[in-house]
């Protein structure tokens, strides 16, 4: 299993955030990669928290700091990917992988097939912000700032395009030890296909290897506890 | 020396760049067929078969590639990069390679992809052994032993025996991990983003 780390990056800073909602600024991409690298991290998720604000100026000056990042490590990236022109402004980045979540939520074949072309089917994640009231599982559809119900999802159009699926706990985001293991036990698809972040501890990490996830994605908490990814790896 | 990076509009050319210059060897990126000049050329891979093939015999690099290597020049492939460099690729309904390493590519079997980092050794005299000599000595070590990332779907069976062919590991063991006959090098993993085995590791080719 990769232990990895999530990185929020907007409008030229990285963020530390608590239930997907309170952001607080925690340095340049550049310096805060270059830890996780020092660090060994698996892998890094570095993920635009955009709701309906996101502008074409702002994804453009954040695309412009991504193309100048040197990094040796496994990079994904997502965030407010939504048209065929923004994934040709990608190819000379930096990055492995691509992140989407409006796009598997609203089924836009033609943006998923397009990237498959570029990078790849292997490069194509779907990330799930969900957010789990009395066993009922919604996700958050950042393109209109609102929530669906689990059900709604066409989890087979996403289990058929999608390279590997992001479950991301809004909100137990930034908390130790709280990932609801209900939405993987939930998901029908297999556990070697999901990873998980927000709310990762130690015992989170040792739950997941148990169920053969493939990754499990610390969130920036990790950037205070420097000897965590270590400790993660050895749980 | 100089090493060319050949970019047909789709993979990660920027990580490519950045780990080469790491060693403060100087790139080039290529876009047209005719500019590939230096010695040692690298072909990275990250897309799908089918259009990255096509996007070569449109620029007729796949022709460029071949008079590079038959001048006795060397060519390092990456991932997808190192996959087109054999016979033929079921990914994309068949698609029809280089030919330059004899073998097939073909959909991982009882998985449906392999991402994550695997153990990797490797000896100086693997190169050597097989005609394939480094020009810059860049450094003096003989043997390296760490981890390198792998993040693909399909994977690549050899099928001459007379090069060198590491596996990708005990679990995907009929796919190779890397492969060396003379001035050729194919690696299956992503070198450029195997930390610090991958500046090891082309410290020892340049």
């Amino acid at each position: 299993m990769r232990v990895g780390a999530t990185v929020l990056f907007w409008d030229g800073f990285c963020y530390q955030s608590y239930g997907w909602n309170q952001m607080r600024p925690l340095g340049k991409l550049q310096g805060v990669i270059d830890s996780l690298e020092a660090y060994q991290c698996d892998e890094i998720s570095i993920i635009r928290p955009i709701r309906e604000n996101d502008t074409e100026e702002t994804f453009t000056r954040d695309i412009s700091t991504l193309r100048e990042i040197n990094s040796m490590t496994p990079l994904s990236f997502g965030g407010g990917l939504r048209s065929v022109e923004q994934i040709d402004f990608l190819h000379d980045l930096p990055i492995e992988r691509l992140i989407f979540s409006s796009a598997f939520l609203k089924q836009d074949k033609n943006l998923i097939e397009y990237t498959r072309k570029l990078f790849g089917h292997q490069a194509i994640q779907c990330l799930l912000p969900f957010s789990i009231d009395k066993q009922v599982i919604k996700v958050f559809n950042s393109e209109d700032n609102s929530y669906l119900y689990y059900d709604e999802l066409n989890m087979d159009f996403i289990d058929k395009y999608a390279n590997e699926i992001i479950l991301f706990d809004t909100k137990n985001e930034g908390f130790s030890n709280c990932f609801n293991r209900h939405s993987y036990e939930h998901i029908e698809i297999d556990n070697k296909k999901i990873v998980i972040s927000g709310g990762i501890g130690e015992e989170s990490v040792k739950l997941a290897k148990k169920d053969n996830i493939a990754s499990v994605l610390i969130e920036n908490r990790v950037l205070y506890n420097e000897y965590s990814i270590k400790e993660y790896k050895n749980a | 020396m100089i090493v060319e990076i050949l970019d047909i509009g789709s993979g990660n050319i920027k990580s490519i760049q950045n780990w080469i210059e790491r060693l403060n060897v100087p790139t080039r990126i290529i876009t047209k067929a005719t500019d590939i000049k230096s010695e040692f050329l690298i072909l990275p891979g990250v897309g799908s078969a089918g259009s990255y093939m096509d996007r070569m015999k449109k620029g007729d690099f796949d022709k460029a590639v071949v008079e590079h290597l038959n001048r006795g020049n060397r060519v390092l492939g990456i991932c997808l990069g190192f996959q087109l460099m054999g016979d033929y690729s079921s990914e994309d309904g068949g698609v029809e390679g280089l030919g330059i390493i004899k073998g097939r590519v073909e959909k991982l079997s009882d998985s449906f992809s392999h991402n994550g980092w695997e153990k990797f050794d490797f000896k100086k005299s693997d190169l050597c052994n097989n005609s394939f000599n480094s020009m810059l000595k860049l450094t003096r070590k003989q043997n390296i032993d760490g981890r390198v990332f792998f993040n693909h779907e399909y994977g690549f069976v050899v099928e001459d025996d007379v090069l060198f062919n590491k596996p990708v590991s005990k679990d995907f063991e009929e796919y190779s991990a890397m492969v060396v006959k003379d001035n050729i090098i194919g690696m299956q993993f992503h070198p450029e983003k195997s930390q610090q085995t991958g500046i090891e590791i082309i410290s020892m080719i340049l």
